[in-house]
């Protein structure tokens, strides 16, 4: 797959010379031993619980609810809401958005930063009970195979439109955290590969809170069909 | 064994049981008798349909293709993959009962899907006397909180038929699971093989008795994971815990698509009109699934809207307790002739199907609950579903996202109003209610969930620790 670094070397539309392979990634949820009763439990948590438990309460509820076309947002907003029925904070935890970040400590961060503030102004929601406990869990991950493989700009639109939510979410979500850059493997490849550097810009646009995986699967081929026409 | 437990065992592993799902339920449900019974119409007291009388031929069971067009290509293409790394692998399922409940029913169909993807999975029923499942049934019922003392006659029968059929049964497969508690100590033979062992626990074992779960627990930490249905039933355990959620069979007959015309025939046998709205919940007859309470929440919304009322169920033939909550809920309905009540026997899938489809809204207003798979059934066909948020309902209704949760009659009355005045957003729920169960909740899932475990277990050989 290409780099970052020669994209700009790329000159437009042309046959690319590695093909994209379409992967996708299976995960089981690992039940975790930490669990907070109130906000004040959440914070230190968070602050403590593996990578992958942030990764599982944010990218990976993310792609299990991915047919919810708004009002999820991460395991965090949600619990603030349903359980410690806490809205300012649901809201502020809803507004972080996951493609910000190339590394679990920064979105860890981010997260502790939100709940950090808004206990110091809400002293008396830290030790309020919540209705119901939140259980930290983790994911074991499996990246496998799937039978599309595109060499040609109508082969890539064939494996996207048939692979399934899974693999749109490896490739366009999880994908930054592998890259370590504000990027997704659909867009690098088109960019570099195919020298489609708009399109590439325009998908990564794509507000991943305003839709289903669904719709940015459609989203995304709707761009490149532009793109190939 | 009872004449029923010898007409299910006999069809037996294709039988498509629909005993009520629950876990909860599994030895009341393989030790109760199921006589023909009458079917109770409230309504009308018409003869009843003939067909409910006795139980249907079984179904063949589905295929792994069969299930594509439910689930996509795609996913039987990722099972595929993930089963190819495995091929020739064994596993071996070990439970304590071949018919009857939600784990049978799920080994029913999981067993020939892992095969089928060339993994051979065998499956063994422990033996015992009455005296090993007397005990047993207690220490279910204790560790789901019930007072209980152990005694040491009771440890000793647990162990001795625990150590009978370890005898008996041969562990050459390369994964053992043992299912649930009855079977538990027979992971002693784990030192005869190199296999990983794996307990899943279908039960809430949130709040146990704390003398059964001292007894249990240096057992279940000798595996090499252990698996739950929901994050908040488990125990600390020094071995990793996996979530498998429990699933459907979306080509059961209680799950399945059925055509408008048998969905109406069935509504016409029972009295059930389909031009005006439909409130369900499918129960046994049970307290803990407060029939009553779903009543009494018709009573609050019916002054606002027009609806009518099916409570179908069963358990009110063989079991007294039943009969007696049946005769609350009846009392309760008073002379509303929109309140339609129905004692079904346990084969009635595809009436509870029909009913289910035909519904406007469905509740399940438990007090109690296991993981509530008639939810998952509600969901599955993409019904508006209110339920209570209690056991591991809350893991599949995200309120007002997949269904909405109440905590009262008062709140399930609203919201029966408030679904039943808004069919947009009620569509809107059940539409991703239905996707809910598709990514999480279906047969197909399990498979995989099974399937990773193997993968994952294999590659963490060696790095686990072990309890002493």
């Amino acid at each position: 797959m290409a780099t970052a670094e020669n994209l700009a070397e790329k000159p437009a539309l042309r046959h690319p010379q590695k093909p994209f392979y379409f992967n996708t990634s299976e995960h089981l949820v690992r039940i975790g031993r930490q669990r907070a009763g109130n906000l004040c439990e959440l914070l230190t948590a968070l602050q403590t619980v593996p990578d992958d438990s942030i990764f599982q309460h944010t990218f990976r509820t993310l792609q299990e609810h991915h047919f919810i076309r708004q009002g999820f947002s991460n395991d965090f907003a949600h619990w603030s809401l349903f359980a410690c029925n806490e809205p300012a904070l649901a809201e502020q935890f809803a507004s972080v958005d996951v493609r910000e970040f190339t590394a679990i400590e920064g979105l860890r961060r981010r997260m502790v930063e939100i709940l950090d503030e808004f206990l110091q102004s809400h002293n008396m929601s830290g030790s309020r009970a919540a209705h119901e406990p939140f259980y930290f869990c983790a994911s074991d991950i499996v990246v496998l195979p799937t039978a599309f493989t595109a060499d040609t700009l109508k082969a890539f639109l064939n494996g996207l439109n048939q692979v399934s939510v899974h693999s749109i979410h490896h490739h366009f979500i999880e994908a930054r955290l592998r890259l370590h850059c504000m990027s997704n493997d659909f867009s690098q490849w088109l960019q570099a590969e195919v020298g489609l550097a708009e399109p590439a810009d325009a998908i990564e646009r794509i507000d991943i809170y305003a839709n289903t995986m669904e719709g940015v699967r459609r989203q995304i081929a709707r761009i490149v069909s532009q793109a190939m026409n | 064994m009872s004449s029923d437990d010898s007409r299910a065992i006999s069809a037996s592993p294709t039988f498509d049981t629909q005993a009520p799902t629950e876990a909860a339920g599994l030895e009341a449900e393989r030790r109760s008798p199921h006589p023909a019974r009458r079917v109770s119409d409230r309504r009308s007291n018409r003869p009843l349909p003939p067909s409910v009388l006795t139980p249907p031929a079984p179904p063949p069971p589905p295929h792994l293709d069969d299930y594509g067009a439910i689930v996509g290509q795609s996913q039987l293409d990722t099972l595929r993959y993930l089963a190819k790394d495995l091929k020739g692998k064994t596993i071996k399922m070990v439970n304590s009962t071949a018919v009857g409940g939600g784990v049978a029913e799920m080994l029913n169909r999981l067993v020939p899907l892992l095969s089928e993807l060339e993994v051979p999975t065998h499956w063994d029923v422990i033996t015992g006397g009455n005296d090993f499942f007397e005990i047993t049934k207690a220490f279910h019922n204790a560790l789901h909180g019930a007072p209980y003392e152990l005694t040491q006659s009771a440890k000793h029968i647990f162990l001795m038929y625990n150590e009978q059929n370890r005898k008996r049964m041969h562990f050459g497969e390369d994964m053992v699971v043992i299912h649930d508690p009855q079977p538990a100590a027979i992971v002693l033979a784990r030192s005869q093989t190199p296999a990983h062992w794996v307990w899943r626990c279908h039960i809430d074992l949130s709040n146990p008795n704390a003398g059964v779960w001292e007894f249990l627990s240096p057992f279940v930490e000798q595996y090499d994971a252990a698996i739950f249905s929901s994050q908040s039933f488990t125990r600390r355990l020094p071995i990793p815990q996996y979530l498998f959620y429990p699933c459907i069979d979306p080509l059961s007959e209680k799950n399945k698509e059925l055509p408008d015309s048998q969905v109406q025939q069935i509504c016409d046998e029972f009295g059930i009109d389909r031009s005006r709205p439909i409130v369900t919940q499918v129960s046994r007859f049970d307290r803990l699934k407060d029939p009553v309470g779903v009543v009494q929440a018709y009573k609050l919304a019916k002054k606002y809207v027009d609806c009518q009322l099916v409570l179908a169920g069963g358990g009110a033939s063989d079991d007294p307790e039943g009969a007696a909550v049946l005769q609350e809920v009846k009392e309760a309905a008073g002379n509303d002739s929109d309140i339609i009540i129905l004692d079904l026997p346990p084969w009635c899938a595809i009436e509870i199907n029909a009913i289910q489809r035909a519904s406007t809204i469905i509740v399940q207003k438990s007090l109690k609950e296991g993981f509530g798979l008639t939810v998952t059934e509600a969901l599955w066909k993409g019904k508006p579903t209110i339920a209570s948020a209690v056991g591991g309902i809350p893991n599949q209704i995200m309120h007002k996202l997949t269904g909405v949760l109440v905590h009262s009659v008062e709140g399930c009355a609203f919201q029966m109003r408030y679904l039943l005045t808004h069919p947009e957003f009620a569509r809107g729920i059940g539409t991703s209610g239905r996707e809910h169960v598709k990514e999480n909740f279906l047969m197909t899932t399990n498979v995989k969930r099974w399937l990773l475990l193997y993968r994952i277990l294999e590659q963490t050989k060696g790095r686990r620790p072990r309890a002493a």
